[in-house]
């Protein structure tokens, strides 16, 4: 039989160190905040004829928006961004239809004043903590027969903290190199994550319960390794399928989804990983209090396990 | 237990036709648009006229070529819809219906064509017009709430007859309204109809002690700090109007009492200077128009306001009319104000009646009877649209606090929004075909079960969706991305355990029903606390994170999880014990990639 408690150490090395990457990239790059947050204009033209990227630029800087952000989709598609709102946008617009042609389409705009913007950011984080503190809740009120129900409960929400905070981070560290914005389809994808994640975590949790309950072994970690033992197939299927749909999303519509799925998937992976691998973990570590020095103990583990059925 | 497995299968098999029915309709209605137009000089009863001719000449044709189950009927006094309960119809109805004078047919929509084609879109899907705005209380407000839901229904009955299809208008945490205006293409206009504060007053001109009209230049040249005629403390409105170019007008100045002094300011609020005002010396003060008992004359008065052109003049005008207290105060002031030579009387403003939108002077006519009995019309320098426009801003009443600079403004075009839409049914049908590839190879006949019923859980959560009806933006697609997930997890649950009983070594029966049992505390654990986040999401979403894309991942997931439980689990569990018992049952190999070896 696979000893996976036993493996522990690796895994919270693995676990700390995408914090570890994730904090820093927080802490250097944070994030390129969409106009969702800093409040702005978002104009959208679609041409007839493709337009040359430097020549648009050139064309804006004239009208005295040089320092907008311009991105651009296939040859014909711009978004322009502002950070203060345009003020006469059907004479901008006129401009560039003089100099680039017809439009395909109406143009689309988006104006947010700023001062809302800065309300988005910290409601986010208002949501998120008042989910968690839910999720903490329920986890101890349905593990409450277990002994300690609020350790339960507790690594439950670390997990959950865990997946979020590498999810943010790493979309930092790519939302830098790339140029992709946090926009509010991104908060939208973590707040899944609380969602998906947590059902993840769930499962394992449960099983661990009902081997307990059945009294599998007296010795804790010996009923989480068959549990997480028992719940990997269904870890790994479940988030297969998902990443499947989600892989599609991303091929077929992209766009202005690509954020939700993209923190969706991150998340996807990492809550599937430290559901299965930290989260038992931890609670084990708690179990036997044996929190300054597990990192050292790598032998103590893989001996206790015993090999069943043979 | 077999039989009763039966109901709930023959159950579960009528529920499934229910909802393919509800998705693809078997037969789809359709409807055409006729828009009248006409001459600027036809009045509402020719109007009439005119549409039941032409709806009398449309059910002959019809009827002459055997075209059953139609309706024909007329709105808002310049349209008629002809509905078809078959959509095949479309073209031949066209056809028979040919030419009809005046009228011309504008949009044949047909419903239920196609899957997903009548489901409610949002904003950011259907392209359209969104704003959002931040209502400001006064210190004196005391009920916030009174007023937000005032000003709400207010923007409503406004939108209402502007014939915008599905509107939006909402409130957002404690202060702010979202206006979403599915098919609008002019931000501007809709800003308009919106901000317009809509209140509608009625002045006369102040008089003195010995009854003589005051201008400006009384009060530019008063060396008191008060008003001259002292019975009046409220504002006076200074609106000058140019002799040669009787539309050319503006409000110069409104004088207040501040409780010490007399002050001049602009309309928005801001000081003027007395010095500037000179040149308008001769610019009438007027005060409002009270009826005996003290009560001012207001558009909150009227019970009813028409558009109009008027037979004689042959110009646009607001006809209207006044509820029992206004009727009362408008034939009082009628009395005071009457100009006694009456219609054949010079114009003389001493008999005049100012009636105001906003604080700008629309017109001041003359009272020329003495009684009126409710009945009023307003004319001015506006066309018949802006006579519509005028009525169906005084019938919604006026706004109670200005509304401007919404906070969040935007139009997304309906063409990227179907692209959008298209492409998302795509990535939708090969995700769930992937899925369900993955499900059969790993799972063999159970995943057959499983995948059966994540049709049956798609089509569920697109029935309800219709029914409810929900309004799905870019959120709810990511909630039902995510349900699905959910969907797929219940069974891979239950089939992971169903292995595991097979394993040790029980029969097929005795599996499926302690894998279905032993997986339910999981599926309800998980299916709780996505509950409690979807909850949670919402609420957020429709007080601090004031976001509608929140506010759709939360509902559709919602939904999609209850759908989940129901499907994955009953649905899949009625399947499998069928299959229990027929030939497929004895041949493991069809359950389990291991055979049900023993360990």
């Amino acid at each position: 039989m696979m000893n996976i408690i036993g493996k522990r150490p690796w895994f919270f090395l693995i676990s700390g160190a995408l914090i570890i990457i994730s904090v820093i990239s927080l802490v250097v790059f944070w994030f390129t905040p969409s106009i969702d947050f800093t409040g702005g204009t978002l104009l959208t033209l679609k041409f007839e004829q493709p337009v040359e990227y430097s020549t648009f630029m050139d064309k804006l800087d004239q009208l005295g928006y040089g320092e907008a952000s311009v991105q651009m989709t296939g040859q014909t598609v711009f978004d322009i961004r502002t950070k203060e709102p345009i003020e006469n946008q059907q004479a901008v617009v006129d401009e560039l239809t003089a100099s680039f042609g017809q439009l395909a389409d109406t143009p689309q705009v988006f104006t947010l004043a700023p001062t809302q913007g800065a309300n988005t950011t910290r409601n986010a984080v208002i949501a998120i903590a008042i989910a968690m503190i839910g999720m903490l809740i329920y986890v101890t009120y349905a593990f409450r027969k277990m002994p300690s129900p609020f350790r339960w409960g507790s690594c439950f929400v670390i997990a959950l903290l865990h997946d979020i905070l590498v999810t943010l981070g790493l979309f930092s560290l790519l939302g830098h190199f790339l140029g992709w914005e946090m926009d509010l389809m991104f908060i939208t994808g973590i707040l899944a994550i609380v969602g998906v994640s947590l059902d993840n975590t769930i499962v394992v949790f449960d099983r661990m319960r009902e081997n307990q309950k059945n009294g599998v072994s007296t010795d804790f970690e010996v009923v989480v390794n068959r549990s997480q033992i028992e719940t990997l197939g269904r870890s790994l299927n479940t988030s297969i399928t998902i990443l499947i749909t989600c892989i599609a999303l991303l091929l077929f519509v992209g766009g202005s989804i690509q954020n939700f799925v993209i923190a969706l998937m991150i998340g996807l992976i990492a809550g599937t990983f430290d559901s299965v691998f930290v989260a038992p973990g931890l609670l084990v570590v708690w179990d036997k209090g044996k929190w300054g020095s597990f990192f050292g103990q790598k032998k103590t583990a893989a001996v206790k396990v015993p090999t069943e059925n043979q | 237990m077999a039989r009763r497995n039966t109901l709930i299968l023959l159950l579960v098999i009528a529920v499934f036709a229910l909802t393919l029915w509800v998705c693809f309709p078997l037969r789809s209605s359709a409807e055409i648009t006729y828009q009248g137009s006409f001459s600027a000089n036809t009045t509402t009863e020719q109007k009439s006229a005119i549409l039941d001719q032409a709806i009398v000449t449309m059910h002959d044709r019809i009827e002459a070529q055997g075209i059953k189950n139609y309706g024909i009927e007329k709105q808002d006094g310049y349209r008629i819809f002809v509905s078809l309960s078959d959509y095949t119809d479309v073209d031949r109805a066209k056809q028979v219906i040919g030419q009809i004078t005046n009228f011309t047919a504008v949009e044949a929509s047909v419903q239920g064509e196609k899957l997903g084609r009548n489901l409610q879109l949002g904003i950011d899907l259907a392209g359209g017009v969104k704003l959002v705005y931040q209502v400001t209380f006064t210190d004196n407000t005391t009920d916030p709430q009174a007023v937000m839901e005032r000003t709400i229904l207010t923007i409503s009955k406004r939108i209402d007859r502007f014939g915008v299809t599905e509107p939006v208008i909402q409130q957002l945490g404690s202060d702010l309204i979202l206006i979403q205006l599915p098919g609008f293409t002019d931000i501007e206009s809709a800003k308009n109809l919106v901000e317009q504060a809509g209140y509608l007053e009625f002045r006369e001109v102040e008089k003195n002690n010995s009854g003589a009209l005051v201008y400006l230049r009384d009060y530019l040249n008063s060396t008191t700090n008060s008003f001259i005629d002292t019975n009046e403390s409220m504002p006076r409105l200074f609106y000058y109007q140019s002799t040669t170019d009787k539309n050319g007008g503006k409000l110069v100045a409104i004088l207040s009492f501040n409780g010490t002094d007399l002050v001049y300011s602009d309309v928005n609020g801001n000081p003027v200077d007395k010095n500037t005002l000179t040149s308008y010396g001769d610019t009438p003060s007027w005060i409002i128009a009270r009826g005996d008992n003290g009560t001012p004359l207001t558009g909150s008065l009227l019970s009813d306001a028409q558009p109009n052109i008027n037979s004689t003049t042959n110009k646009p005008e607001v006809n209207i009319q006044w509820n029992d207290e206004g009727t009362i105060i408008f034939d009082q002031l009628a009395v005071r104000l009457h100009n006694p030579a009456g219609a054949s009387g010079t114009y003389d403003l001493k008999y005049a009646l100012g009636i105001f939108l906003d604080n700008n002077l629309i017109s001041a006519p003359q009272m020329v009877a003495e009684k009126y009995e409710g009945k009023g019309t307003i004319s001015g320098s506006f066309d018949l649209a802006g006579a519509e426009e005028l009525a169906n801003l005084l019938k919604s009443g006026s706004l109670p606090t200005p509304l401007n600079n919404p906070i969040q403004e935007g139009i997304t075009s309906a063409s990227l929004g179907a692209e959008f839409i298209n492409m998302s049914w795509k990535a939708g049908l090969i995700g769930l075909a992937l899925v369900m590839i993955f499900m059969i190879a790993y799972y063999r006949l159970p995943g057959v079960m499983a995948s059966i019923a994540l049709i049956f859980y798609a089509t569920l959560t697109l029935a309800v969706c219709k029914l409810w009806p929900i309004t799905l933006s870019l959120g709810s697609i990511g909630g039902i991305v995510v349900s699905m997930g959910i969907a797929v997890d219940a069974n891979v649950l239950i089939f992971e355990r169903m292995k595991e009983e097979f394993r040790a070594g029980r029969t097929l029966g005795a599996a499926i029903e302690a894998g279905f049992h032993r997986a339910w505390s999981a599926i309800w654990d998980s299916n709780m606390t996505t509950f409690i986040a979807c909850i949670i999401l919402y609420w957020l979403g429709s007080t601090a994170m004031q976001n509608a894309a929140v506010m759709g991942f939360a509902v559709t997931l919602f939904i999609g999880a209850i759908v989940s439980m129901f499907t994955a689990v009953l649905v899949t569990r009625t399947l499998l014990r069928s299959l229990n018992g027929t030939g497929l049952a004895t041949k493991i190999w069809l359950f389990t990639g291991t055979g049900g070896k023993k360990q």
